[in-house]
């Protein structure tokens, strides 16, 4: 195998950063790209809530110290947006019109918040918690005991709920058809899980009953600065609003590179899509499951973790298949609390 | 380059000073235009986009209407239904240059932002005493008619529905096409004199017209019938009930349901509604279907949503009003209960092939993947064929039993012609004003002896670039829409709005005018590179040589090396954005600017 191959990355996520890491100890000599659109090097995003805990420092978000990407000349490009990959001529372009040629391509660009297509008008009224800036964002806004409505639910916004309540805010949740994403429950579980949110101090409107989300305004002045108006004219208002509906695949810069694309990147069990020299990892990719016998993605820290690994090691010669690496059901204990594998992470 | 040249004589225009007008059918110039403004080749009707845009941006929404007519006759109806092939080919949409111009949307402005008072152009031909029948009153039938009445000839057009318009009026719903715009427009397209004898069929039947006769009677006769019979779907059946899939009141062709929900009938869905089919038609009826009141609609599709050939647009209205799109299966059989009623559709899952020739991507079942999704009606619009048995005489057909037409546009049968998708089967609107308007060229060369008109390169100097680099980055501007809860329950209440004068204006502004041909005059310049250095991309080089294919359109540039290899400095117009900054930085005025365009000249 060459020792001048050029591995790039797309993405310093979970994925990504794994993947940089396993192949610089496969092949000490090759040359590595990590590219990622944050300005930041490769941060635990799941760990962003602690910001409502007083942690305001970047650097303590780092799961390495910047050091760490020269001491293994793992080449970090920051604010790096790849616009297109041209499969045939094996290039990455970037959107300041940089071409940059790959022998080996992993794309482990993960996914974005999903907003659904009707509320996409109120944008401007809402705010996310997908990066460092956006969390501290939202910290600046909402003051101390504020209130924050968490339009859909999903288990990124119900980590983040846990730690609002924690710290004195108060919550309220309009709960939806996402609510537990990734999870599926069962109409009785979602009953039961509901009532576990309730207990823990969130205050849950069941949207689907009040006719569904009708629209979106800004709040009077001296008043809170968010007001959601419901299909039967119930009104909530908050000073934040955050929509958790679950991850969307961010594969747009795909499109054009020839690879088979459903929602994610549609992937073999050894993380192959159909372009030899392109693979996938982490949230943005869609793996066959030959026992379920359909395209379907694997969620949470541990799979995305396992995924980047194994990207990396049959990117440099193995050729082996993703095995999960964590449970995904939901449990309730005690009838108070929810555990669930997404946020088990170290 | 050989051109004659000609004093200038457009009077809706201003001159530049001095400028001459030449018309060029030199294939260096052909193939420049051909290669260079990739939205007018891409379109079907050959739309002179560049201009029109130009047009807008200029305030001049009624020449820009006009530029519109004259390519694809129905501007207002074509600016809210297109398939845009332009927008695919759009340079501002090529990677890094972000997002193509929202050229339909564009054309829809113009339509709708022309002065109340505005007067229709037609260069009228005088009277040939020549009678045609048209059969079909679509869009290609229309466009035809439209044409050969302008060319002076008697046209009469025959519509076997009650109104003018086929597969415009009665395919495509009221909340993206209003009927009162189709009207408007398609009075206009057939005010020049065409008989239009609606509800008359053209067949074999004792009421109906034999093409026999019409051929007769006429000079010539376009069959332009359009494409219209629901392509069927082997569907087994399973479950208790001893129905077939014909015999369930539950699934319904789609192309029939939109149809007869056009003529008046009264149609209904139950609460959950699955959809199979990637196309227009598939996402017509499920957004029919919600606004019928349907709790539930799903469209099923066999490949994903990135491959399936409808605009981004009209995916994200229909996830809007809540429609999921699931992918990847394949519909195999529907489940029925003992009352012979809908319960589900069974799907087999695929997997993604390699790509079809038509450039769609192929979808490979996977064996043992069947699964059962649960709806209670189902609406199949997986797309239609020709129908040809009203023929009353003997024509070749192709091995798809469509009419086999000449290169002269003719079927085996003298004097009968046909056009549209009664040749090609199922395309585009715009496909088929394009056919029928190439028709209408054929009949009336074919009827005179010779062609009438012919399609040659104007080139214009232009005296300043027509652009601000300022323009690039403007976003795309969205096309307003109507709010969410008003759309249920009214199947007339148009979706889009239209852009307002400001958007527009905005919009037309992103267009990078491709129709503006940069050159260096190397025997001036003294290659100080500042036109490099100012360039935004890398679209000037220093080249070896350039090559010319035999179609006239520029291949690949050699680029030089080193200074001793340079034989010129040499503007990339693939990669050039028409920004002007070279122009402006030039200290020797050596880039010259010239607007090279087609248009249509008579015959000597």
């Amino acid at each position: 195998m060459s020792a001048t191959r050029h591995h790039v990355i797309i993405g310093t996520g979970v994925a990504g950063n794994q993947a940089a890491r396993t192949l610089r100890q496969r092949e000490p000599a090759a040359r590595i790209s990590l590219l990622t659109l944050s300005a930041l090097p490769f941060y635990n995003r799941y760990d962003l809530p602690r910001v409502f805990r007083g942690v305001h420092d970047w650097r303590e978000f780092l799961v390495d110290p910047p050091s760490y990407y020269e001491e293994r000349r793992i080449g970090l490009r920051r604010c790096t947006r790849v616009v297109n990959v041209d499969a045939k001529r094996k290039v990455v372009v970037l959107d300041h019109n940089e071409e940059l040629r790959y022998d080996t391509l992993l794309v482990a660009s993960g996914g974005r918040a999903y907003l659904p297509e009707e509320l996409s008008e109120y944008q401007p009224l809402l705010d996310g918690f997908g990066s460092f800036e956006q969390a501290m964002a939202m910290r600046r806004k909402l003051p101390e005991g504020g209130s924050v409505a968490i339009l859909g639910g999903d288990m990124i916004g119900l980590d983040l709920a846990r730690t609002l309540i924690d710290t004195g805010h108060r919550v309220i949740l309009a709960a939806g058809k996402q609510t537990f994403w990734p999870h599926v429950e069962t109409p009785e579980q979602r009953r039961e899980l509901l009532q576990v949110l309730e207990r823990m101090g969130i205050e849950v409107i069941e949207s689907d009953e009040e006719g569904g989300i009708a629209s979106i305004r800004a709040g009077a002045r001296g008043f809170a600065t968010r007001r959601v108006v419901f299909g039967n004219g119930r009104e909530c208002t908050a000073d934040v609003l955050l929509p958790s509906f679950g991850l969307v695949p961010s594969v747009e810069f795909m499109l054009g590179s020839g690879v088979g694309i459903e929602r994610g990147l549609l992937v073999s069990p050894s993380l192959r899509t159909t372009d030899e020299s392109i693979l996938a990892a982490g949230d943005v990719c869609q793996i066959w499951s030959g026992e379920e016998k359909r395209y379907r993605f694997y969620y949470g820290w541990k799979n995305v973790r396992a995924m980047g690994d194994l990207a990396a090691r049959n990117l440099t010669g193995d050729d082996e298949t993703f095995e999960p690496a964590q449970d995904e059901t939901l449990h309730v204990e005690g009838g108070a609390t929810i555990h669930s594998p997404f946020w088990e992470y170290a | 380059m050989s051109a004659v040249v000609v004093p200038q004589d457009r009077e809706d225009r201003e001159s530049p000073s001095n400028a001459q007008v030449m018309l060029s059918e030199d294939p260096r110039d052909v193939g420049w235009v051909t290669q260079n403004i990739p939205c007018q080749t891409a379109c079907p009707a050959g739309t002179n986009v560049p201009a029109y845009i130009r047009a807008i941006a200029e305030g001049r929404h009624g020449e820009a209407y006009e530029i519109n007519r004259s390519a694809n006759v129905l501007p207002g109806v074509l600016g809210r239904i297109c398939s845009r092939p332009c927008e695919s080919a759009c340079r501002h949409g090529w990677p890094g240059n972000g997002e193509p111009v929202g050229i339909c949307n564009l054309k829809r402005s113009a339509a709708d932002l022309k002065s109340a008072g505005h007067r229709i152009t037609e260069r009228l031909y005088a009277p040939t005493g020549k009678r045609i029948a048209i059969v079909g009153a679509g869009p290609a039938g229309v466009a035809a008619a439209h044409d050969l009445s302008v060319l002076g000839h008697d046209v009469t057009l025959f519509e076997r529905e009650q109104y003018f318009g086929g597969m415009l009026r009665y395919g495509i719903p009221e909340f993206r096409l209003p009927r009162d715009i189709l009207d408007f427009e398609m009075h206009n397209a057939l005010r020049l004199g065409v008989e239009l004898r609606r509800g008359q069929s053209v067949g074999k039947g004792p009421d109906e017209v034999r093409v026999a006769d019409l051929l007769k009677d006429h000079d010539a006769v376009l069959l332009a019938a359009g494409c219209m019979a629901p392509l069927p779907l082997p569907l087994k059946v399973r479950g208790d009930a001893q129905e077939s899939v014909d015999g369930c009141p539950d699934v319904e062709h789609g192309l029939p349901f939109l149809m007869g929900l056009h003529r008046g009938e009264r149609k209904t869905v139950r609460r959950r509604v699955a959809v199979v089919g990637a196309g227009f038609t598939a996402l017509d009826c499920a957004r029919v279907a919600t606004r019928l009141g349907a709790q539930e609609v799903t469209i099923h599709i066999r490949t994903a949503e990135e491959y399936i050939p409808v605009t981004k647009e009209e995916i994200f209205e229909a996830k809007r009003e809540g429609i999921r799109i699931k992918g990847l299966r394949t519909p195999v059989g529907i489940v029925l209960d003992r009352e012979g009623r809908l319960t589900g559709v069974e799907f087999v899952q695929n997997r993604l092939g390699g790509w079809r020739k038509d450039g769609r991507r192929q979808a490979i079942p996977i064996e043992g993947s069947e699964f059962v999704e649960p709806c209670e009606t189902l609406l199949v619009a997986i797309g239609q064929k020709t129908v040809n048995d009203f023929l009353d005489i003997r024509i070749e057909l192709d091995q798809w039993q469509n009419v086999r037409i000449g290169e002269d546009g003719m079927t085996s049968a003298r004097g009968l012609f046909a056009c549209g998708d009664f040749v090609t089967g199922p395309t585009t609107v715009v496909e088929a004003i394009g056919r029928g308007r190439q028709s209408a060229q054929k009949i009336d060369a074919w009827l005179m002896g010779k062609p009438r008109r012919k399609r040659v390169v104007q080139i214009v100097p232009v005296q300043e670039p027509l652009r601000e680099r300022a323009f690039d980055f403007i976003g795309r501007q969205h096309m307003p829409t109507a709010p969410l809860h008003d759309r249920m329950g009214k199947n007339e209440l148009e979706v889009e709005l239209g852009m307002n004068t400001e958007q527009t204006v905005q919009e037309a502004r992103r267009c990078y005018l491709c129709n503006l041909h940069y050159q260096i005059d190397v025997d001036r310049c003294i290659y100080c590179r500042a036109c490099i250095e100012v360039a935004p991309r890398n679209c000037i080089k220093l080249v070896q040589g350039v090559e010319v294919r035999s179609d006239g359109t520029y291949g690949s540039l050699k680029e030089a090396r080193e200074w001793n290899q340079v034989g010129a400095i040499w503007i990339d117009n693939n990669e050039c954005i028409r920004c002007g900054a070279c122009f402006r930085a030039c200290p020797v005025n050596c880039i010259s600017i010239s607007c090279n365009e087609f248009v249509e000249v008579d015959t000597a």
